[in-house]
């Protein structure tokens, strides 16, 4: 062979290297383009079913952490009310209050008057007019103590601390509703992860059966390739951009899904959230959620596209290897 | 030295008789050699083995002296890219236009868009098709898409180009454009090796021809005895 002739052929087929490399990426992702544009049918279903298994874990993990995030705002339910016994006056009350500001487990201690006292029970029950007919106010002072966060103290220790103080009359403090809310977000913390995983396995088949069937359409074309050169890299890549491809357009559908269905859902949930605690406020994925959504939806087709595409040149290895 | 040598080569398939029994041969770099026997006789099997489509049981196939039985794993798709391929039946892709799929060697083998179409374009016009580049192989004539199979095998300028049977089923005058592409190769330093069985053709075209008899090569003949 001449130099000049092996001068030509170099110029053809391009040195080894970065150029050559993002050529080839460039033109599997031209073709993995290509590939959904032709079968819009087939990729608009396996597209459904792809956002699908994404959706609703991502709607469960939404409502989960907005869950945990209303549990948080629920700090009357941490608060422990502590009652004073009938003859204790204010400087009683103030004492205990300044005492207990010291203790390492509590935050905060705020004064109940018992005037306050009464008018809060005056304006949340319809027993104002039987009120006004007693002598005298009957309710005793209250503290109202805030216990430090639950990693640090443990808040029932404490309202039995308390309850044990002189001077005390009864302590309110519901544990239990407290106990129970935290191992059901558990619970659902637990069942998100599982379902997302199964659901994951799922979208990885979803995206496999697509490639395979692709790959079963492309037989000849693929033995051709093959035959001209292709190696397993060279018909792998656009099989691969095809599945990442699918699945960050899956993810894009099922974060727009999460974004419609958050937006149908705020206003009755903020309705009902108030009834509870107050403002509180539906909140959707940021940005640094979206895209890590994004990443593992192509991630996820990435991953079923190579396991098909990896299972079909095993069991179709070209003459000759 | 030869660019091509079969050295002993012997091939049976499972099952069957031997292929090609003890095939010994050379190729000069530059030549155009024609391979015909009967159906059967093993012409087949030789492209085969110089496609790595199939492996020899005994011998060697050397191409610029090396032996191809080194060639194993990711250096086959290496080899392919260097040894053109052209079919009797074409095998387009029938989706992509004639430029694409003349460009699919270059592709595959990673060159710079900026210079595939120039030599596309280059390739199709010494084949006659310069201004088909956008039809599909439906809209071609037999002629033209072997046209097409031809030019997608001399577009990477393979050192080798093997054939088979690439004129079965053209009619006589279509058979000698074919046959004048292929007599041009070797001024651009491809080495061809053509499989058919057309005798009319072959002593028409009057290169050197090898011939298969039942897995044996029974003759060697140069072009000059061809001519008498």
């Amino acid at each position: 062979m001449s130099a000049n002739r092996s001068a030509a052929r170099r110029e053809v087929y391009g040195g080894p290297g970065v150029g050559a490399w993002g050529r080839s990426h460039r033109r599997a992702f031209a073709d993995a383009v290509a590939r959904l544009r032709a079968a819009k049918l087939a990729t608009a279903a396996t597209l459904s079913v792809f956002a699908l298994a994404l959706l609703l874990p991502l709607l469960l993990g939404l409502f989960l952490a907005n869950a945990l995030r209303f549990a948080g705002t629920l700090d009357a339910a941490r608060e422990i009310s502590v009652f004073l016994e009938a003859e204790a006056d204010a400087a009683d009350a103030r004492r205990l209050a300044d005492a207990w500001s010291a203790r390492s487990d509590v935050a905060a201690v705020a004064l109940r008057t018992p005037e306050e006292g009464l008018a809060e029970f005056k304006q949340m029950s319809d027993l104002a007019g039987a009120l006004d007919l007693l002598d005298g106010n009957p309710l005793p002072w209250v503290l109202v103590v805030s216990p430090r966060d639950a990693a640090v103290a443990d808040p029932a220790a404490l309202a039995a601390a308390l309850q044990a103080e002189p001077g005390v009359e009864s302590v309110q403090y519901d544990a239990a509703w407290r106990a129970r809310l935290d191992a059901w977000l558990a619970l659902g913390r637990r069942a998100v992860g599982l379902l997302a995983l199964l659901l994951a396995v799922g979208a990885v088949l979803v995206v496999g059966n697509t490639v395979r069937l692709d790959l079963s359409q492309r037989r000849e074309e693929i033995a051709l390739l093959q035959q001209l050169g292709a190696d397993d890299a060279d018909i792998r890549r656009p099989l691969l951009h095809f599945g990442a491809l699918l699945g960050a357009l899956a993810g894009a559908l099922a974060l727009a899904g999460v974004f419609a269905i958050g937006a149908l859902l705020s206003a009755p949930l903020a309705e009902l959230v108030a009834t509870y605690a107050g403002g509180f406020a539906l909140a959707g994925p940021g940005m640094a959620e979206a895209a890590a959504v994004l990443a593992a939806a192509a991630s996820l087709g990435w991953l079923g596209a190579r396991v098909a595409a990896g299972h079909y040149l095993r069991t179709s290895l070209p003459a000759g290897s | 030295m030869p660019l091509l040598r079969f050295d002993a080569v012997h091939k049976q398939y499972p099952g069957g008789r031997a292929a090609l029994q003890d095939v010994s041969f050379a190729v000069e770099a530059g030549e155009v050699l024609f391979v015909t026997g009967h159906s059967g006789a093993g012409k087949s099997t030789l492209l085969k083995l110089l496609h790595l489509a199939e492996r020899p049981d005994r011998g060697a196939v050397l191409l610029e002296d090396r032996n191809l039985a080194a060639v194993r794993g990711r250096d086959i798709a290496r080899y392919r890219r260097r040894v053109g391929v052209v079919f009797q039946d074409h095998r387009l892709l029938p989706h992509w236009n004639v430029a694409d799929n003349v460009a699919l060697p270059l592709r595959i083998a990673g060159a710079p868009e900026s210079e595939v179409l120039p030599r596309v374009r280059e390739v199709l016009g010494r084949v006659g098709l310069g201004d088909r580049l956008s039809a599909l192989p439906s809209q071609l004539s037999t002629g033209e898409q072997q046209r097409v199979g031809i030019a997608r095998a001399i577009v990477g300028s393979p050192v080798l180009l093997v054939a088979d049977e690439p004129t079965g089923n053209l009619d006589p005058q279509l058979a000698a454009e074919i046959m004048g592409l292929f007599l041009e190769l070797p001024e651009r330093g491809t080495t061809v090796l053509i499989a058919s069985h057309d005798l009319a053709l072959i002593k028409r075209t009057r290169q050197r021809t090898l011939v298969l008899h039942e897995g044996r090569l029974v003759d060697d003949i140069a072009a000059q005895d061809l001519a008498a």
